[in-house]
C-alpha cells in the first residue's frame, strides 16, 4: 500500500495524452463487457432482439405492402422501402433499452460507486453506446438477410448495407445520448417509461418511415421534416431503391449534426442533473 | 504524521436543512476514525462530500492532501469506498466479473487485472465462490466482495459508510477483522456506524455527530472517562468490612452499601481497581460471592452531550 504502487497507476505521473486515451478505452472495455456478459446470461433476450425486427419487416413487407399504393411510395418493392423504417424504428426502441440499466443503476446506487472512481464522465453512456451497435448491427444483419430473401433489391449493393449501418450507428449515438441524459434526469423510472412511452411512437409515425413524405397531409409533413428520423431513413431508404445519390450525404450531415447536438446537449443535461455532485 | 482528511466549517444544505452544519473533521494518517451518530445526523452526507459525490455548500474539505472542488480525480484515484447500500445490479455477474471489471475501472494494468482481482478474493475469503453469481451471494459475501473492491488500487484512504448494517454476527466480525488487518498494513479508514460497539470496537478515534454538527471527538475510552466513573458491584455477607477497608484507597472515588447489600464502589478505572479490591478482601479474610462492573458506555458519551440517548434511535433504525 504505497504511494509509488497509487503513482505508477496515475496517468497524471505518466504524464501524457495516450495514458489518457488508453484508460479511458479501459474503462469503456470494461463497461462494455459489463454489458456482453449480462446479454449472454438473457440469451433469449438477444434471440427476442434480433428476430423481432425481422418479423416486423416482414408483417410490414408483406402484409400492409399489398395495400400500399406503389404511386404514392415511388417503387413497387414495400418491403425496400420500409426496411430503413423499421431499422430506425428497431434503434430508438434500442435507444430506451441502452438508458435502463444506467437508471436500474442510478436507482440501486451503483451509479454512485462508479461516481466516486477515477473514471470519465462519458465512458458510462459510450460503452452503452458501443453495446447497442453491435446490437443494431446484428438487427440489421438480420434484417439484411430477411429482405434479400422477400427479393429486396440494394441498389447499391454491399454499399447500401455499409450505408445503413453507418445510418444505424449515428442515429444509435443520438438515440442512446438522449436516452441516458432522459435516465439520469427523472426522479424515478415510471417518468422514465411514461415520456419514452409517448415519445417513440410519434417519433417514428411522425417520419417518412412508412409513408413517404410528400404524401403526408401537410401538417405532418412539416413535423416529419423537422424529425431528424426522416433524415436517417432517407440516408438508408436511396441506397436500397433508387442507387447513389447526393442526397444521401445532405441526409448523413443532417443527422451527424444532429447527432452530436445530441451528445452535446445529453452531457451539459447530465451535468446540469448531477450539479449537485462534483463533476 | 500528515492529515488524510481534513475538513473545516463543512456545511451542506438540501432545500432549508442543514444536514451538515459547519462541521470541522480531522483524520490523521494510519488510524481508524469512526464517525458515530444517529440516523440522519449527517454521516453519510458528509462521507458523499468527502468521497467527491457531493459538494459542499460551504466551508472546505481536503482528502489525500487535494481539495476535493478543485482535484476530484486526483482523490478518486487515491480513495477506496465502500457504500452503504448493496447494488442488486450487477446480479448477472460473477463476484470475479465483478471485481475485474472495477479492477479495471480503476486501471489497474491490463495484464495484472486477474492476478490483482484473485489476491483480493482471497483476503475476503471469496476465492472458492468467485465464479458464482453476485446474485447466489449472501448478504456478507455481497459487502465482503465491496470492501474487497475498495482496495483494488491499493488505496491510502478507505472509507466505509455502515460497513456491517444488516450483517449477521458472523460477518460482522469478519468485517471487523479485515478492517484492523488493513490499519496494520497503514490504510486510513473513515468509518461511518450508529453501532456503538462497533464504534468501541474499531476506532482509534472517533467524532460523534448529531443534527449534522460535531459533539464531541476522541479516543473512544477517553470520551467513555470523560462520561465518569466505573462501578464495580459486590456481594458479600460482610459489605460493611470491606467498605471501611476499602475507605481512603485513592482509586476510590466514593462507595456506598444499597438496601440489598451490595457495595458499590465508584472507581476512576475498573480494571486497574479491581485487583486492588480483591486483594483487599483476601488481606482482610472478607470472603466476596459475586464481583461485577459496569463501564461507561458511548451511550453514555452521547446522552451526556446531548441530553438524548443513541441506543433508542439505533432500535428504530
Amino acid at each position: 500500500m504505497t504511494e509509488q504502487a497509487i503513482a505508477r497507476e496515475t496517468p497524471a505521473t505518466r504524464g501524457s495524452t495516450t495514458a489518457a486515451i488508453s484508460d479511458w478505452a479501459q474503462e469503456v472495455t470494461a463497461l462494455a463487457k459489463r454489458w456482453f456478459i449480462e446479454l449472454g446470461r438473457e440469451r433469449l433476450n438477444l434471440v427476442f432482439s434480433v428476430a423481432q425486427p425481422a418479423i416486423w419487416l416482414i408483417f410490414f413487407g408483406s402484409g400492409i405492402g399489398r395495400a400500399v399504393d406503389r404511386q404514392v411510395i415511388g417503387t413497387s418493392d414495400y418491403t425496400g422501402f420500409t426496411l430503413p423504417g423499421i431499422v430506425a424504428f428497431t434503434v430508438v426502441g434500442g435507444g430506451v433499452a441502452a438508458a435502463m440499466p444506467l437508471m436500474w443503476d442510478k436507482e440501486g446506487g451503483y451509479l454512485d460507486k462508479l461516481m466516486s472512481m477515477p473514471i470519465s464522465r462519458s465512458s458510462i453512456i459510450v460503452s452503452r453506446f458501443v453495446y447497442q451497435f453491435v446490437l443494431a448491427s446484428f438487427q440489421v444483419a438480420a434484417l439484411v438477410v430477411v429482405a434479400l430473401l422477400a427479393g429486396v433489391s440494394f441498389e447499391l449493393g454491399p454499399l447500401a448495407v455499409v450505408i445503413i449501418l453507418a445510418t444505424a450507428g449515428l442515429l444509435s449515438l443520438a438515440v442512446t445520448a438522449s436516452f441516458s441524459a432522459l435516465a439520469y434526469w427523472v426522479p424515478g423510472h415510471g417518468t422514465f417509461f411514461a415520456i419514452t412511452g409517448f415519445i417513440t411512437l410519434p417519433l417514428v409515425f411522425m417520419s417518412n418511415a412508412f409513408v413517404p413524405v410528400e404524401a403526408l397531409p401537410r401538417w405532418m409533413e412539416i413535423v416529419a421534416r423537422l424529425n431528424p428520423l426522416t433524415y436517417a431513413i432517407e440516408a438508408m431508404r436511396l441506397p436500397i431503391i433508387k442507387g447513389w445519390d447526393g442526397d444521401i450525404l445532405v441526409a448523413l450531415g443532417v443527422l451527424g449534426a444532429f447527432s452530436l447536438a445530441c451528445l452535446a446537449v445529453g452531457a451539459s443535461q447530465f451535468n446540469r442533473q448531477t450539479a449537485d455532485r462534483v463533476q | 504524521m500528515t492529515a488524510m482528511i481534513e475538513a473545516r466549517s463543512l456545511v451542506r444544505t438540501f432545500g432549508s436543512t442543514r444536514a451538515v452544519d459547519d462541521l470541522d473533521l480531522q483524520v490523521e494518517s494510519g488510524e481508524i476514525f469512526g464517525l458515530l451518530g444517529p440516523n440522519g445526523a449527517g454521516k453519510t452526507t458528509t462521507i458523499r462530500i468527502l468521497a467527491t459525490l457531493l459538494a459542499p455548500s460551504g466551508g472546505t474539505a481536503r482528502v489525500c492532501g487535494f481539495d476535493v472542488m478543485t482535484h476530484p480525480q486526483e482523490i478518486r484515484r487515491r480513495i477506496g469506498y465502500v457504500m452503504q447500500k448493496i447494488s442488486p445490479t450487477r446480479n448477472l455477474l460473477t463476484g470475479r466479473q465483478c471485481i475485474e471489471m472495477e479492477a479495471s475501472l480503476y486501471h489497474v494494468p491490463r495484464r495484472e487485472v486477474r492476478a490483482r482481482a484473485e489476491e483480493l478474493l482471497g483476503l475476503v475469503g471469496l476465492l472458492p465462490h468467485a465464479d458464482r453469481l453476485f446474485s447466489q451471494y449472501s448478504g456478507g459475501m455481497q459487502k465482503r466482495l465491496d470492501l474487497a473492491c475498495g482496495l483494488l488500487h491499493r488505496p491510502q484512504l478507505l472509507i466505509l459508510d455502515e460497513p456491517s448494517l444488516g450483517l449477521d454476527v458472523q460477518s460482522r466480525h469478519k468485517v471487523w477483522d479485515y478492517i484492523h488487518d488493513l490499519r496494520r498494513q497503514g490504510v486510513t479508514i473513515l468509518l461511518a456506524t450508529n453501532y456503538l460497539d462497533e464504534a468501541d470496537r474499531l476506532c482509534d478515534r472517533l467524532t460523534i455527530i448529531d443534527r449534522g454538527r460535531v459533539v464531541v471527538t476522541g479516543t473512544p475510552s477517553d470520551l467513555k472517562r470523560a462520561v465518569g466513573a466505573d462501578v464495580i458491584q459486590v456481594t458479600t455477607a460482610e459489605p460493611a468490612p470491606l467498605a471501611a477497608a476499602i475507605a481512603g484507597q485513592p482509586w476510590l472515588q466514593r462507595h456506598a452499601v444499597s438496601e440489598a447489600g451490595e457495595l458499590h464502589a465508584h472507581v476512576t478505572d475498573a480494571a486497574a481497581a479491581l485487583p486492588a479490591l480483591m486483594g483487599i478482601a483476601a488481606a482482610s479474610s472478607i470472603p466476596l460471592e459475586t464481583v461485577t462492573y459496569t463501564r461507561p458506555t458511548l451511550d453514555d458519551v452521547f446522552l451526556l452531550h446531548t441530553g438524548r440517548e443513541l441506543r433508542e434511535e439505533e432500535v428504530t433504525a
